[in-house]
């Protein structure tokens, strides 16, 4: 039988792949390979200079890389723990769980960047409550404006923006655990700790690490939240990847070398979180 | 060990709402200490509800629990010293063998030497003392059932061991060996052994004593052979054997016989006190005997079917509109039109309004 006609079935899907994804990403390894700015735009080659600069000569991306690494990390960390504690406390018949379940969700239906703009006013240096607050004890800590606080700042940012994802992923697991290992629990006489260590964080391992992978990568992208809080400020202090590369290519207009920062830096992801994902399936389901 | 007595349990999932169902209807039912037991039923006739109600997972809306009569009604399922193996096996993951058969142990703050020697004996008994060092995960199916049927054996005050199911993941000829193992656990620790299931072969090879359910009511309770020859209601005979027992629409002619069809049917239940409508014959397919020629309490049927069941053949015959079903041997010569089929006296229960006349 001749079949030549699947491929015809085929192009639809195939055309929509090429557009937005194939074409895009050839194009980009095309633009990494040119120096290509807002002076001299035009795609020439000048072969692996880019990344040569990259490598060798540009500090500032590594250090945002850095940063960028720390704080996904700790953010995820929180919002895993927080979100698995919210989901564990309406997960049993309680009072209100409803409105506690729905309570825990809206940080989540706000718009990223106007809730940013309100964090901004609320921990604003001078005229937020949260200095207001802090006044009472003598201290005004600079949440924008010193090197160490402004990352704090964008990590509890996030945590509160992005918890209740964590805590929806967490709670739909713990919604469909199977019954009976519980009720097998409380008859051997577990406890709540024993049944929570031995019972319910084995069997929400998969469900765990699905949830942790989903936030990194989101995390990793972390832009909106840099970009209205600090602008990666002060100096460079609260700089992530991302937000580098931003600069670099829709403020500077230095399109051939992002185009080289974002090829590395994805190539960076996919190589850490599949390590990353290895690691967590060994820690928390091998163990 | 203990001797578990309901009083006057029942239950029903919504006991506050206008239209309340029982899931299971008021009854008494004592179970001897060290038993085995079936409970047998279809689907949602409340087999599985008696279960919970006995380890405390499902608090009965009505009547007491007695252990040894201590009233438990109200106690824990940790506090209540039942062990309970489920449909599909219950293991922590993250734990060895060793560790799983002592958690119960453990939980309840046993010191370690006994510990050790208690599972040691546990794990002897189910054969599983080769893998004590293993991840519990890797196993199959059958032995992390074993591990679940384990973890009720190592504590030695249970008061009984309930099971839901458990050999429905497990294939069939282990389910076998599983079997002959759980009775000769239950002769070894004398437990009290409550075995669920919806599987008559399974019931009938286990227990002692099957107790059968329909619709939440406990229907008949008996050896697996006052079952098979006596069902005390038609929808025993019809549950229990496979194929379901004969049951034919008659009338009763005087004190012993019975009209049916045009044949008259002597059989060795005293009729005298049945006078009502909707009477009924029921004979089991294995007991209605095939004849060469007419005799006494014999009907001649047309053969419709013969069905092949490996040992056996199953014939369908048609008498007067009746479907009777009979089961011979494979050897069995079976004519291809007409049959001579008698009913044996002793083998013809007689049912009014689908309850057996004694």
């Amino acid at each position: 039988m001749n079949f030549k006609h699947k491929y015809l079935f085929l192009l639809p899907g195939f055309l929509v792949l090429l557009g937005i994804l194939i074409f895009p990403i050839g194009f980009t390894v095309r633009l990494s390979l040119s120096s290509w700015d807002s002076f001299f735009p035009g795609l020439d080659f000048i072969g692996l200079e880019n990344y040569t600069r990259l490598f060798t000569d540009d500090p500032r991306f590594w250090e945002a890389f850095q940063r960028l690494s720390f704080m996904s990390v700790i953010t995820v960390f929180l919002q895993y723990t927080i979100g698995f504690a919210l989901a564990h406390m309406v997960w049993k018949e309680i009072k209100f769980q409803r409105f506690f379940r729905v309570l825990f969700l809206i940080p989540m239906m706000t718009t990223p960047v106007i809730m940013t703009v309100i964090w901004k006013t609320v921990f604003h240096e001078s005229l937020g409550p949260v200095n207001d607050f802090f006044s009472l004890f003598g201290v005004t800590p600079l949440w924008l404006s010193s090197e160490a606080l402004s990352k704090v700042t964008v990590i509890i940012v996030e945590v509160w923006q992005w918890t209740p994802f964590m805590f929806l992923l967490l709670l739909a697991g713990l919604l469909s655990l199977p019954k009976e290992p519980f009720l097998a629990a409380s008859i051997d006489g577990a406890g709540p700790i024993r049944k929570f260590v031995y019972v319910t964080f084995p069997l929400m391992a998969p469900i765990s690490i699905g949830a942790i992978i989903i936030r990194l990568i989101e995390a990793s992208k972390i832009m909106d939240t840099v970009y209205v809080l600090t602008s990666g400020g002060p100096g460079t202090s609260s700089e992530t990847s991302s937000f580098y590369i931003f600069i670099k290519g829709l403020r500077e207009f230095q399109f051939g070398y992002s185009a080289a920062l974002s090829l590395t830096y994805l190539i960076i992801m996919i190589i850490s979180l599949t390590i990353i994902a290895k690691m967590l399936v060994k820690l928390m389901i091998r163990s | 060990m203990a001797q578990i007595k309901l009083q006057n349990i029942a239950h029903s999932y919504n006991p506050n709402s206008v239209d309340s169902k029982y899931a299971l209807k008021p009854f008494d039912m004592t179970w001897v200490d060290g038993g085995r037991y079936a409970i047998l039923g279809p689907s949602g006739c409340g087999k599985s509800t008696m279960l919970n109600i006995m380890s405390g997972i499902v608090k009965p809306s009505e009547g007491r629990l007695l252990f040894d009569g201590v009233d438990v009604t109200d106690e824990t399922t940790s506090d209540r010293n039942i062990a309970q193996v489920f449909q599909f096996p219950v293991i922590y993951g993250t734990m060895t063998v060793h560790d799983n058969l002592a958690f119960p142990l453990v939980c309840r703050g046993y010191d370690k030497s006994f510990i050790e020697s208690k599972v040691n004996e546990v794990a002897e008994a189910l054969s599983l003392e080769g893998l004590l060092s293993q991840s519990a995960r890797k196993l199959t199916a059958d032995q992390k059932q074993l591990i679940s049927l384990g973890r009720g054996l190592v504590r030695d005050n249970v008061a009984a061991i309930l099971m839901d199911e458990p050999l429905t993941v497990i294939d069939p000829d282990l389910k076998f060996r599983l079997r002959r193992k759980l009775k000769e656990i239950n002769q070894k620790y004398q437990s009290t052994l409550i075995y669920v299931t919806h599987d008559q072969n399974e019931a009938m090879t286990f227990a002692e004593n099957i107790i059968v359910m329909d619709d939440g009511e406990i229907v008949q309770v008996g050896s697996p052979a006052e079952l098979f020859d006596r069902p005390r209601t038609t929808f025993v005979g019809y549950f229990i054997g496979a194929p379901a027992m004969n049951l034919f629409e008659c009338d009763v002619v005087d004190s012993n016989s019975i009209k049916f069809g045009s044949e008259k049917i002597s059989t060795e239940t005293d009729l005298k006190s049945v006078n009502g409508e909707n009477i009924k014959l029921g004979i089991r397919a294995e007991y209605v005997q095939l004849m060469k020629s007419s005799a006494k309490n014999t009907v001649q049927a047309k053969v419709e079917s013969v069905d092949d069941w490996g040992n056996h053949k199953l014939i369908s015959a048609n008498f007067e509109g009746n479907i009777i079903k009979v089961k011979v041997k494979r050897e069995v010569e079976v004519p291809a039109e007409n049959v001579y089929l008698r009913f044996p006296t002793n083998n013809c229960c007689i049912y009014e309004n689908e309850i057996l006349v004694p």
